[in-house]
């Protein structure tokens, strides 16, 4: 008997015909369109800036609309894209040959994660050119304040697109390893959801593991801060608006943190797809 | 020294399939101590009404579904190896396929899944494609395609490789007769490559002339099975046609036969069968239905 081993060809495969099939999705036509024109018009809300410095108010922006309309493409994609193989009994036709379970699902989620990074480049570089542009008018306006050359730190703006993406990777893991189990798509996407505003709120969980009095407040808090990653450590968008550098480390430590949540999400997801009645 | 006995292409033995139903877990049992055994180089028909374990004996043949218990395995090595499937083509039951390839594309993407690559792989694509009548219509969206040539190229997917074993899910369902009859054609040319086919279908005249054997289930338990010449025929019972006879000829015949201890039991007119008839007179034959789909 020939052994089949696993194939990364066979996974690029399955990738490259997720994102094919993607691109004919109108929902996610809609949804990066929605996010390009929030980026195109942040100057015109330059006004709600709240006190902010109006660089750094646009900077927010512009990840806040990256983050808001990216969670909702990654479930969205992620759910979608798993389940029309599914309904559409093309996973049958697929599985029917001779390809690994896990060769199936990693391609799904690399199709899903290379959509998410098409998304945040895009958005990334609209955003520099909103940024660049607006900076270019003040300093035309306030050109003591800009003696030194430019305050903004575009380089640094890939780093934080970077995570955005990564954090990105982490949600479609989780929605896969749902998906994976889910008997319908709306589940998934309403649990993707939940497990969102969970990630999200995971330091609130922490802060009760390190404080909580009674035993089972601690043990549940220590828990949910174990099994769901932390969303708040991919945000570098505040040292950046400040004009700091990135700090290199810190990008480095969450990428190690995201990949070890992206693995353990993803095996998981492979194990129940395995016993998962197609 | 002899050569090493060929195992079966597809053998189940006493396959016993439990669906848990709702929060409780009621079992629903899909087949029930099904064992099969079918030789490699035969067309086979399994054969049933809707909801009788068809479906899902050849999930599990495919390794898509595990047994409850019993085992099945496909020239010898276990249904659930990856491995298994290395030598199985299958067509679905209305098969959907990627609706933005075109057919080449699509057989492209199946060929490339198999491990098919470098300056064979056009060449087969391109084989296939043709043997199911499609290279006109090749680089075409699937999603242009008519139901005929659907099941054209799916069967092409499900041969790129060059399986020895070929399953077809209902491959004539929804299929005008001209299709089907194209289909039959394509099957019969399988079996004189080889090649071992297991076919589901609905079709019993169309099972009855093309497979040599079939199996028949019913809530998931097999309930007959053998050669289909065995079954349909009987064998202490002969049919003479003859040109129609005038009454006194036949009350001449009928006396020498009693003359003999002999009875004749029906006289009937013999009938042409109707989809004879309708691939007669539409007159083009299965060729021309290829092309016309093209």
């Amino acid at each position: 008997m020939k052994r089949v081993p696993f194939s990364p060809a066979r996974v690029l495969l399955i990738a490259r015909n997720t994102v094919l099939e993607a691109a004919r999705q109108k929902l996610f036509h809609f949804l990066l369109l929605l996010a390009l024109a929030l980026v195109a018009s942040a100057q015109w809300f330059r006004d709600f800036n709240f006190g902010a410095p109006e660089l750094k108010f646009l900077s927010d922006f512009g990840f806040g609309a990256m983050a808001f309309f990216g969670a909702a493409l990654t479930i969205a994609a992620t759910a979608q894209l798993f389940f029309s193989e599914i309904e559409n009994r093309t996973a049958l036709t697929l599985l029917a040959k001779p390809v690994w379970p896990a060769e199936f699902v990693l391609g799904k989620f690399l199709g899903t994660v290379a959509i998410t990074a098409g998304f945040c480049a895009l958005l990334t570089a609209l955003l520099a050119a909103v940024l660049w542009s607006r900076e270019t008018a003040l300093m035309r306006e306030f050109p003591d304040a800009f003696a030194s050359g430019r305050t903004f730190r575009y380089a640094d703006l890939a780093a934080v697109g970077f995570l955005q993406w990564l954090k990105l990777a982490v949600l479609s893991a989780f929605t896969l390893l749902v998906a994976s189990f889910a008997q319908t798509q709306l589940y998934t996407v309403v649990a993707g959801f939940c497990v969102l505003v969970i990630c999200h709120l995971q330091y609130l969980a922490q802060e009760t593991y390190g404080r909580a009095g009674s035993v089972l407040l601690h043990t549940m808090g220590g828990l949910v801060a174990l099994l769901f990653p932390n969303f708040q450590l991919f945000n570098l968008a505040d040292e950046l608006g400040a004009g700091g550098a990135v700090p290199w480390g810190r990008v480095a430590r969450v990428t190690a943190y995201a990949l070890g949540y992206i693995a353990a999400a993803g095996g998981l997801a492979v194990f129940s797809f395995r016993k998962r009645e197609i | 020294m002899s050569a090493a006995p060929i195992p079966p292409a597809i053998e189940l033995r006493g396959v016993v399939k439990d669906f848990a139903i709702g929060l409780r877990g009621v079992k629903l049992r899909a087949v029930d101590d099904l064992s099969l055994r079918i030789e490699p180089g035969q067309i086979y028909g399994l054969l049933g009404p809707n909801g009788s374990g068809k479906s899902t004996t050849i999930k599990i043949i495919l390794g898509l579904l595990a047994p409850t218990t019993g085992d099945c395995a496909i020239f010898g090595v276990p249904a659930g190896r990856v491995e298994a499937r290395v030598d199985v083509g299958y067509l679905p039951e209305s098969p959907y396929f990627y609706r933005h390839l075109t057919g080449r594309e699509l057989v492209r993407f199946y060929a490339r899944i198999c491990g098919l690559g470098g300056p064979a792989l056009a060449a087969r694509v391109a084989e296939v494609v043709a043997w199911v009548g499609l290279t006109e219509a090749a680089d075409r969206r699937v999603g242009t395609y008519s139901k005929g040539m659907l099941q054209r190229i799916g069967l092409a997917q499900a041969l790129v490789h060059d399986p020895r074993l070929v399953i077809l899910d209902e491959p004539t369902a929804g299929v005008d007769p001209l299709g089907a009859a194209a289909m039959a054609e394509l099957i019969l040319k399988l079996r004189a490559q080889g090649k071992t086919i297991l076919l589901t279908s609905h079709l019993l005249a169309q099972v009855e002339e093309i497979c040599d054997r079939v199996a028949i289930l019913d809530r998931g338990r097999l309930i007959l099975e053998g050669a289909v010449g065995e079954l349909v025929g009987r064998a202490d019972r002969q049919a003479i046609v003859l040109e129609k006879l005038p009454p006194a000829e036949l009350a001449e015949l009928r006396a020498w036969l009693a003359a003999r201890g002999r009875t004749i039991e029906s006289i009937e007119q013999p009938r042409e069968r109707l989809d004879r008839i309708f691939l007669d007179r539409v007159g083009r034959g299965a060729a021309a239905g290829k092309e016309r789909d093209a």
